[in-house]
């Protein structure tokens, strides 16, 4: 059986590791000259940043990831960070993000407890936002706060834009593989252990390689069409979201290309800072919920030093996109970052945005229409198509055992 | 180098470039250091650059 996989990001990788430990002939094909996508290494004045995500996994070592990463026998160490996540109040105090409870009143905790466990068992089917269901139990500033520093540091969203029920599968995997960690070597060790995997399987990956054409038989995908040749497979998934995919082949289903046309992308800002000394000096998630824009920052190099030249440290902030005007939104960013870290020297190495045609997710969380097409044989993976409840690199983990499951791939 | 409005500044092109001639806010700019190699061309993920004619 022979797979054909189109583009070499991280969903691309997963599923072609997968499916080369499972005895398919696997080969893959990336536009760009290198491989990994959103979740590669840059170099960068003696940095390594990355091309997209944050050099963080939501659920570290315990999570979905991490798991399939086991399965492959990619060789990755995660390093769980600790403490998982600190909060930043209005008064500029830090507490542990469990302790979030005690900032509100008794009444509201108990309330919390109640409301929370009840609502991760019968998920709101109602499309209400994880804003509006805060602001129907608890109404409370710092709650409502602390939603949008969650949604905007995860998700890359207000909590008026996440549905209550994708917030509340994700705080069931909260509870299930707790906190973050970093893969040491970055975001780019992830992808380089894939690569090998699949290379030392038999696989092949070519990079600077574009498919121009998905070949379509009698409702099947048959292979694909790249430079002008054919490469003919059993199998096609694509690593490109569901739209792009479909521009790829003509799509007769007007139902389907409806639906993902509803898809929404989300947008984010990344901006790196080196600094000399530790600027918040834990390799948790240090959340800003009082910030401008800033919805949270971490600081890779507690966990994994050789992510900065040496004696330096590489801190990374993220903040949702609120407006249209890009350059206001990455100047708010800045200057919230100035009123965070007052006292410390920092440059600013990279100011990274993502939207439109290379968005922080082709889909964003609680827009995903799933892992099938109308056509058989092509599935899509990615972040275009994450699995319920799954934060970022998660979802794209859970996205691939989705199509691993319905292709009687096991674990 | 010209860079269109599909521009996203995710910055791999300021990485990847060899002379240190990209800077980025929210979108690519090219500064007087750059040679027109056409390097950033290949590693712009939004197909946003093309050779300045």
């Amino acid at each position: 059986m022979k797979a054909v996989i189109i583009g070499a990001g991280l969903g691309g990788l997963l599923a072609g590791a997968k499916l080369s430990k499972a005895g398919y002939e696997v080969e893959v094909f990336e536009r760009l000259p290198f491989i990994g996508g959103r979740f590669a290494n840059l170099d960068y004045k003696g940095f390594k940043l990355s091309t997209g995500a944050l050099h963080m996994i939501p659920h570290g070592s315990r999570g979905p990831l991490a798991q399939l990463l086991r399965e492959v026998g990619a060789h990755v160490n995660i390093i769980d960070s600790n403490p998982m996540a600190i909060i930043r109040k209005d008064d500029g105090e830090n507490i542990e993000f469990h302790d979030f409870r005690n900032e509100i009143s008794i009444t509201k905790r108990v309330k919390l407890a109640t409301i929370l466990a009840y609502s991760l068992k019968f998920k709101p089917k109602s499309d209400i936002s994880f804003r509006d269901w805060v602001l129907k139990y608890f109404d409370d500033e710092f709650l409502l706060k602390l939603a949008d520093s969650f949604c905007g540091w995860s998700l890359s969203l207000k909590a008026k834009d996440v549905p209550a029920r994708e917030m509340l599968e994700i705080i069931d995997k909260m509870y299930l593989y707790k906190g973050s960690g970093v893969p040491q070597g970055g975001c780019g060790a992830v992808t380089g252990a894939l690569a090998d995997v699949i290379r030392s399987g038999g696989g092949k990956i070519h990079t600077k390689s574009c498919v121009d054409k998905i070949i379509i038989d009698g409702n099947r995908a048959k292979g694909v069409k790249v430079s002008g040749k054919t490469v003919d497979s059993d199998l096609v998934i694509s690593d490109m979201g569901h739209q792009e995919t479909a521009r790829m082949y003509e799509c007769m289903d007007d139902g389907y290309l409806m639906r993902i046309n509803s898809v929404v992308p989300s947008k984010g800002i990344k901006i790196c800072l080196g600094a000399n000394e530790p600027l918040i000096g834990h390799s948790g998630v240090y959340f800003t919920p009082y910030a401008e824009r800033i919805n949270g920052i971490n600081e890779v190099t507690q966990a994994d030093p050789s992510l900065a030249p040496q004696g330096k440290h590489l801190v990374m902030s993220h903040q949702a996109v609120l407006s249209d005007n890009l350059e206001e939104e990455i100047n708010i960013g800045l200057s919230d970052l100035k009123r965070l870290f007052p006292e410390k020297k920092y440059e600013v190495l990279m100011v990274q945005s993502y939207s439109g045609g290379w968005p922080v997710n082709r889909a964003s969380s609680g827009t995903e229409i799933g892992n099938m097409t109308p056509v058989n044989d092509l599935y899509i993976v990615g972040d275009g198509a994450k699995g319920k409840g799954g934060i970022e690199v998660e979802g794209v983990a859970l996205g691939v055992m989705n199509v691993m499951r319905e292709l009687g791939v096991s674990s | 180098m010209k860079v269109d409005k599909t521009c996203v500044g995710c910055g791999q092109c300021a990485a990847f470039c060899p002379y240190d001639a990209i800077v980025v806010f929210g979108r690519a700019f090219m500064n007087e250091k750059c040679v027109e190699c056409g390097i950033c061309v290949e590693y712009c993920p939004a197909c946003a650059i093309s050779e300045d004619k």
